[in-house]
């Protein structure tokens, strides 16, 4: 449904990602994975229409959206959660939700924070809190409930799990696979190896802006010594 | 009973600050720039309030007219002077700004002359009692003028989802975007509608002082400046604050040092001490 054709991309004269072929499957959860600094974020961005493309086509169920707007590309239903969140931290959770659904009919509005409420029952009791308020894990459940305002298809999910206290990555890791089991097709970037091959279908795996190994997930959890020696991490227990 | 008198002073004051200073703190939030300009819509509210009224007797008009009128310069101002210039460092919108303050002023006074024009309505400047003062008719319009709009700016704010989205732009106008709201709308919602209030403050200080001239911009604009800083700037609330603590300063410092310092001076020495003191403003945050 995603495809990206020998994408470039990157900021001025500076390139962050050269030549990536990347096809995301509808309903598919795919793992970008790679050490810091390898061009996840600024392939994600480009997605969303944020970082510039140099070369190279993005593609989106066969329209080439390379040059469309992000206001256009969230209507066609490209959703990102950001590195780092990105809340509007001065709004409270309910408006931060409400800006998540800005581009749908006001009356989706109101059951898409019902169903941002079933997935994330913890936000409930926080719903006219400021989101600068929230705990870390508590922010990377708005930040989702936040994309899934719009009702993507694609959602786009960067660093879930960087940060958060070990409970608050397993309900994070628990909404992306209900999320998963529910159709929406997942684009995850992470930086921890062993949790995105958990959910993940596909994986590829960036170095300095480049593809360097792409394959299922089946092959790369029964490969996780080549993944990590590729990423420079530390081996973790296996999966 | 003098206390109380200084105290109402300050706030009529303060309010007409607040007129100003909002649309000043509401540009620095959403583009980081020091909108001096400013000071030239807020002249030109107070020249077109005064020839509507002089014109056709009624002030409520002249208001309405003005503040669209007015509203619509500072979008063209957003979208002449500064939208070209965005991705610049932020001295060049600001150089840019004091261009088009000091052409405003040249224009007012090639069009209007050099002197300055009055009112041609007495009743305007009538006196009522109230609460056992002595106040001005315009003085207590300027206040429940002030209070009626700033509520509704408020409201707009906190209530509407335009609202919601003007505030979701200050803070990370990239990720608004991605949500699907459109940063160029925003900008010029945000200059309608602090240009407009500009214009309705610029009418009650012609009022309060039965003069409009060519240079009336300059010291409410320099007061503003530093009632936004002391406010924390791109901070609405404290903005409010900041502008009727310096107008009930300014009240009192008339009565008791006024002998030394004028009011303009004083409004000064206060804001210098209260940012030696705070340089980061009385409010820090949103
Ligand atoms: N806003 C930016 N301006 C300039 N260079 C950037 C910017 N963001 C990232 N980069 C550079 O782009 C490269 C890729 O960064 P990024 O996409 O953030 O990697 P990752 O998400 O994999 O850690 C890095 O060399 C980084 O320094
Ligand atoms: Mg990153």
């Amino acid at each position: 449904m995603l495809r990206l054709e020998t994408l470039s991309c990157g900021y001025g004269d500076m390139r962050a990602v050269h030549g990536l072929d990347l096809e995301l499957v509808e309903g598919g959860t795919t793992a970008l994975l790679g050490a810091n600094g390898a061009g996840k974020s600024s392939t994600i961005m480009s997605v969303a229409g944020h970082v510039q493309v140099h070369e190279g086509k993005v593609l989106y169920r066969g329209e080439d959206i390379t040059r469309a707007t992000p206001m256009a590309r969230v209507k066609k239903g490209i959703a990102v959660v950001p590195e780092g969140r990105r809340l509007f931290s001065s709004l409270t959770v309910r408006e931060n939700l409400v800006v998540g659904g800005y581009s749908l009919p006001k009356p989706k509005s109101d059951a898409g924070i019902d169903r941002v409420m079933t997935l994330f029952p913890r936000l409930k009791e926080r719903l006219d809190q400021r989101a600068g308020s929230l705990s870390g894990g508590e922010q990377q459940m708005l930040s989702i409930g936040r994309a899934l305002m719009s009702e993507p298809a694609l959602l786009m999910v960067d660093e879930l799990s960087l940060g958060l206290m070990p409970k608050m990555i397993d309900a994070c890791y628990q909404a992306v696979a209900e999320l998963k089991r529910g159709g929406l097709t997942i684009l995850l970037v992470e930086q921890s190896t062993h949790r995105a091959l958990e959910v993940a279908d596909q994986v590829c795996v960036l170095e300095s802006g480049r593809s360097v190994w792409k394959g299922s997930a089946h092959e790369a959890r029964n490969d996780t010594e080549i993944i990590d020696a590729l990423l420079g991490l530390q081996a973790g227990p296996k999966a | 009973m003098l206390f109380f008198e200084l105290f109402v002073q300050g706030l009529i004051h303060g309010s007409m600050y607040a007129m100003i200073a909002v649309g000043l703190t509401l540009v620095y939030g959403l583009l980081r720039i020091l909108h001096v300009a400013h000071a030239g819509l807020f002249a030109l509210g107070g020249y077109l309030g005064l020839l509507i009224t002089n014109a056709t007797g009624s002030l409520a008009l002249a208001m309405i007219t003005s503040a669209l009128i007015v509203g619509l310069g500072g979008m063209l101002v957003y979208r002449l002077c500064y939208q070209p210039i965005l991705d610049r460092p932020p001295y060049v919108p600001l150089i840019a700004s004091i261009g088009v303050f000091i052409a405003m002023e040249e224009v007012f006074r090639l069009v209007f002359g050099p002197y300055g024009l009055t009112y041609n309505h007495p009743h305007l400047q009538s006196q009522v009692t109230l609460l056992g003062l002595n106040l001005r008719g315009a003085e207590i319009g300027m206040v429940i003028t002030a209070m009626v709009l700033l509520g509704g700016l408020s409201y707009l704010a906190q209530n509407t989802r335009i609202g919601i989205a003007w505030r979701a732009t200050v803070d990370d106008p990239e990720i608004a975007e991605s949500f699907g709201i459109d940063a160029v709308k925003v900008r010029y919602l945000n200059f309608f509608i602090g240009s407009g209030l500009a214009a309705v403050g610029g009418i009650f200080i012609s009022l309060l002082s039965n003069l409009v001239e060519p240079t009336m911009g300059g010291v409410p604009a320099y007061k503003a400046l530093a009632i936004i800083v002391l406010g924390g700037l791109g901070n609405v609330k404290g903005t409010l604050v900041a502008s009727l603590a310096l107008g009930v300063v300014e009240a009192f410092g008339t009565i008791y040092i006024g002998s030394y310092l004028d009011r303009d001076a004083i409004a000064f020495a206060f804001l210098i001490a209260v940012l030696m003191i705070r340089p980061q403003g009385l409010f820090t945050g949103r």
